[in-house]
């Protein structure tokens, strides 16, 4: 493995997070706040990056080298971004920096904040921040801004961009970052304008539209978007968490007048039928526990666009809805956002396919010599493709179980144990009982902590990226 | 630009590797998947997986906005409704692959009906090639400009000759009359420019520029004239060979052609009345040594499997053939080959490409000075390219000694009217004549492009003989 060419590229990445982190130092220095944590972590990136990137080696990538990169730089991002948290003093311990910073960069919005409100708005916007920079991805911020990060970077961005297949909008990998990313700022800002004008104040439309764009979930309020109690708030965030949950190959599709290409896709038919028949589902099963059907109506579509595009914002607290209700949210947890956005979970066109696989299997058992495709937007999915779907699928059921069983050594009850999990290997945010969304991480154990925010970047880089630094035949030179 | 290139396979990979380093947008539109899987893994650019000849496939690709679209599928007929289709949806210029002889004759009436911009022959053109290789044998490789005014060449230095040693502004005066330019040197994997200082060593392949009949003299003083090529014995009967004994055939040349299928033979022989044709195993040495091989003046070896040529090649060129030419499709074997003393070794995929590079860069630059002519030297490494001087060009008139040339640039020739001028500190450039620049690396499109941005001051010089 070439690991010069790989802490080449880490270094890069550091001062572009060095770059990124000026942001909430302005703020901070707005606000009348200290800009002591964000200018000493800015100086540590600075330093450690300039001396990586200054490493000479060949600028060749294969495959190996954009995993290895990608799983390391995802690790090395969190460490560095837990580094404010620290420095300001307002966080109990360094392993509860990390926590904050994964779930951050990751997209998850878990936290481990009893008390959001009392924290300072430098740190908070930072917080919010690295959902907006985890959400579209590091490394496509990396290719789209950063010149040539080396040949064949492709393999980075390709280890990065969730979903079963990794396609591009136009040849050049770069020019594909910049568009992505000119698409995420514009939606974001006019998130951002929509929430000003329906009376949220600028900070705060700041912090959520970074939040929703992400789909990470962390607001500055105790209560979360409930806090405002505004059914136009409401309104807009669910529109624009559900659009931050589609491929965004729609957009460009729909920008290049592709109209028809666009809204014909399979993955997001398949996702608008379920949004909708979860939402219908809930609104009857919790309509008794409010005034009328548009009241719960209201609520129903908030939580289930909130949890299937795995942000984890809250408008109610559904951990007192009935169990039925709670189990379609557990259920959305798995499925969570299309390919191809900024949303975590299995991925809807994993599960799709998932489904038509099953359904040929059962073909081929009535009919042993039947011979059948399995078609995706009209065209073939190749056998290899399955494959790697339904390989996908049990190591990420088998990360989840196996974060439970570590997870229940600090002895909650199984629901939780295995909500937390889930909710961390799917990036969305919070589980049931006690870490239901007005609950928080706090209780859990120092080691709990660290596994769950190994599994929200497991969750975040589906699986590989990160499993290949545990294996051993990736580190050989040979 | 944006290019979209049909067919992934030898050409079409390595024309897409190539415009890929020169920043252009590439899609590649193939049939087979683990093909397109591979070009996307090595490549930064966009696949798409269906046929050519499918409107829905072309437009998915972006044939509707593409600047140029090459058809590089295995079928001719493929390759030309490709183009039809791409022109009517939109494409700037189409290129085909037009590989069977049977199109050749009525390829102008094809051309006009189906809009075909440029037609390409990749068996053709490595024949042409050939034949050159063979009207001027003491050269491993020759390109020609200006209509043949000037030459070109590459020849590998041994231990024996009078140049290796000294530097080359020592060399006698004979040579220096002979008004030729070292314009390039391969030495291991490096192109080097070479100045006067320069001192060239047994091993390194020198390329020099001039007049015909000033290298002829050359290679007369270096004693290695070879006389010119009466016989040539061909191992292989293709599509290549064929095309290579009707152009010897025309210059008067005895040919021997070893095919081993029977029925290509009778075919061949339906063609070339007056060749020999052998019906046998190219790569028995009995059968070649029966037939006299070592009676023939040059060799060439043109059999389906890369590994064949180059092992009768070596034969060959053991018994003591002083011109042998080895077709090899794989680039990596070059490196091999010319450490066993091989050099004239074409590949038709690489010479396919850079016939298309050159209108891809001519397209380019369709405002600036025209370039007329370019030709990858050194296994890619260096690039020669002819140029018209336009009044566009900067810095007219100014003496070449005063110009700030970018580092690895070398004006090589100046053809002015009837006159060649190796160019000296005090010449400069004018408008309507015709340049030769060399450059290392790749990338310059415009004549323009050879001027460094900085303020001008003395000229590289080449090393001049």
């Amino acid at each position: 493995m070439n690991l010069k060419l790989v802490l080449r590229v880490i270094g890069r990445v550091l001062m572009l997070e060095a770059a990124a982190l000026v942001l909430p130092m302005v703020v901070a220095l707005l606000y009348g706040e200290s800009a002591v944590p964000f200018a000493l972590t800015i100086c540590i990136l600075l330093a450690a990056g300039l001396l990586m990137s200054a490493i000479p080696s060949a600028p060749h990538f294969y495959s190996r080298e954009g995993f290895i990169a990608v799983g390391l730089i995802w690790l090395l991002v969190s460490l560095t971004g837990a580094l404010p948290f620290y420095f300001s003093g307002e966080f109990p311990s360094f392993v509860d920096c990390l926590f904050e910073s994964a779930s951050g960069f990751t997209t998850t919005g878990a936290t481990i904040l009893a008390d959001i409100e009392s924290h300072s708005r430098g740190i908070l916007f930072w917080r919010a921040f690295t959902h907006w920079m985890g959400g579209m991805g590091v490394l496509v911020l990396a290719t789209a801004v950063v010149p040539s990060l080396g040949i064949r970077s492709h393999y980075l961005t390709q280890a990065e961009t969730p979903g079963p297949v990794f396609s591009k909008l136009v040849p050049k990998q770069s020019q594909t970052s910049k568009i992505l990313y000119s698409i995420y700022c514009a939606l974001t800002l006019i998130e951002v304008a929509c929430l000003r004008l329906a009376g949220m104040p600028l900070y705060d439309s700041f912090i959520h539209a970074f939040s929703s764009a992400g789909t990470g979930g962390f607001s500055n309020r105790n209560a979360s978007v409930g806090a405002y109690g505004s059914v136009a708030i409401d309104l807009i965030i669910t529109v624009f968490i559900l659009l931050f949950s589609l491929n965004f190959a729609v957009y460009f599709l729909i920008l290049t007048k592709k109209f028809k290409d666009a809204l014909c896709s399979d993955e997001l038919r398949f996702f608008v039928g379920v949004v909708t028949l979860s939402t219908l589902l809930i609104a009857f099963n919790i309509s008794p526990l409010y005034a009328n059907i548009w009241e719960s109506l209201r609520y129903a579509v908030f939580q289930v666009a909130s949890i299937i595009s795995t942000t984890g914002f809250a408008t109610a607290d559904y951990v007192l809805w009935p169990h039925f209700a709670q189990t379609i949210l557990i259920l959305l947890m798995f499925c969570g956002a299309c390919a191809g956005s900024t949303g975590g979970g299995m991925k809807c066109s994993r599960v799709l396919i998932l489904f038509r696989s099953i359904r040929r299997e059962i073909h081929r058992i009535v009919h042993p010599r039947s011979v059948e495709v399995v078609k995706l937007d009209g065209k073939v999915v190749e056998e290899s493709t399955l494959q790697s779907i339904t390989i996908f699928v049990g190591a990420y059921l088998l990360v989840i179980l196996g974060a439970t069983l570590v997870v229940s050594l600090d002895n909650f009850s199984f629901a939780v144990s295995f909500s937390a999990a889930l909710t961390c290997v799917s990036n969305v945010g919070p589980g049931l009982e006690l870490i239901g969304p007005t609950g928080n991480f706090l209780a859990f154990s120092q080691l709990s902590k660290l596994i769950l925010s190994l599994c929200m970047i497991i969750g975040r880089l589906e699986i590989f990226p990160i499993l290949i630094l545990f294996s051993r035949h990736a580190w050989q030179r040979v | 630009m944006k290019i979209v290139i049909v067919g992934n396979g030898k050409v079409g990979f390595s024309l897409a590797e190539q415009l890929v380093r020169e920043e252009h947008d590439i899609t590649v539109v193939d049939v087979r998947e683990d093909s397109l899987r591979r070009a996307s893994d090595m490549l930064d650019i966009m696949v798409v997986r269906g046929n050519g000849v499918s409107a829905a496939t072309l437009r998915e690709a972006g044939a509707d906005t593409a600047d140029i679209l090459v058809a590089a599928t295995n079928s001719d007929e493929v390759n030309m409704v490709c183009c039809l289709t791409a022109k009517n949806q939109g494409t700037k210029y189409t290129i085909a692959r037009i590989r069977n002889p049977e199109y050749t004759t009525s390829l102008a009436e094809l051309r006009r009906n189906l809009k075909i911009d440029m037609v390409i022959n990749p068996e053709n053109a490595t024949a042409v090639e050939i034949s050159r290789l063979l009207r001027f044998p003491s050269a491993a490789n020759i390109e020609t400009f200006c209509r043949g005014r000037v030459e070109l060449v590459g020849f590998r230095l041994q231990e024996e000759d009078f140049l290796v040693g000294r530097p080359i502004h020592t060399l006698s005066s004979q040579i220096k009359k002979l008004s030729l330019l070292f314009c390039a040197v391969e030495r291991d994997d490096n192109v080097i420019i070479p100045n006067g200082s320069f001192v060239p060593q047994a091993g390194d392949k020198l390329y020099m520029v001039g007049r015909p009949v000033s290298l002829d003299q050359f290679f007369r003083v270096l004693g290695r004239y070879a006389p010119k090529v009466h016989s040539v014995f061909i191992v292989g009967g293709g599509k290549i060979s064929l095309y290579l004994a009707q152009i010897l055939d025309k210059m008067g040349m005895n040919l021997k052609i070893v095919e081993q299928n029977e029925a290509r033979c009778r075919f061949i022989s339906e063609h070339l009345p007056r060749a020999m044709i052998l019906c046998g195993d190219g790569t028995d040495q009995e059968l070649l040594d029966s037939e006299r091989l070592t009676a023939s003046d040059a060799f060439v070896a043109l059999t389906d499997r890369d590994e064949d040529n180059l092992i009768i090649s070596l034969y060959a060129s053991q018994k003591g053939l002083s011109k042998v030419v080895t077709k090899s499709n794989r680039q990596n074997y070059n490196g091999i080959a010319r450490s066993i003393g091989l050099d004239s070794i074409l590949s038709p995929k690489q010479i396919t490409a850079s016939h298309i590079l050159q209108v891809v860069r001519g397209m380019q630059n369709s405002q600036g000075s025209v370039m007329n002519a370019l030709y990858r030297i050194a296994d890619g490494a260096a690039e020669a390219m002819e140029f018209t001087v336009s009044t566009s060009t900067k810095h007219l008139g100014v003496p070449l000694k005063e110009l700030k040339l970018v580092p690895g640039i070398l004006i090589a020739v100046i053809v002015r009217g009837q006159e060649i001028i190796i160019p000296e500190g005090s010449s400069s450039l004018q408008a309507n004549d015709n340049v030769i620049i060399i450059s290392r690396g790749n990338g310059i499109l415009d004549l323009n492009d050879i001027y460094a941005k900085a303020a001008p001051a003395a000229s590289e010089n080449g090393g001049r003989a």
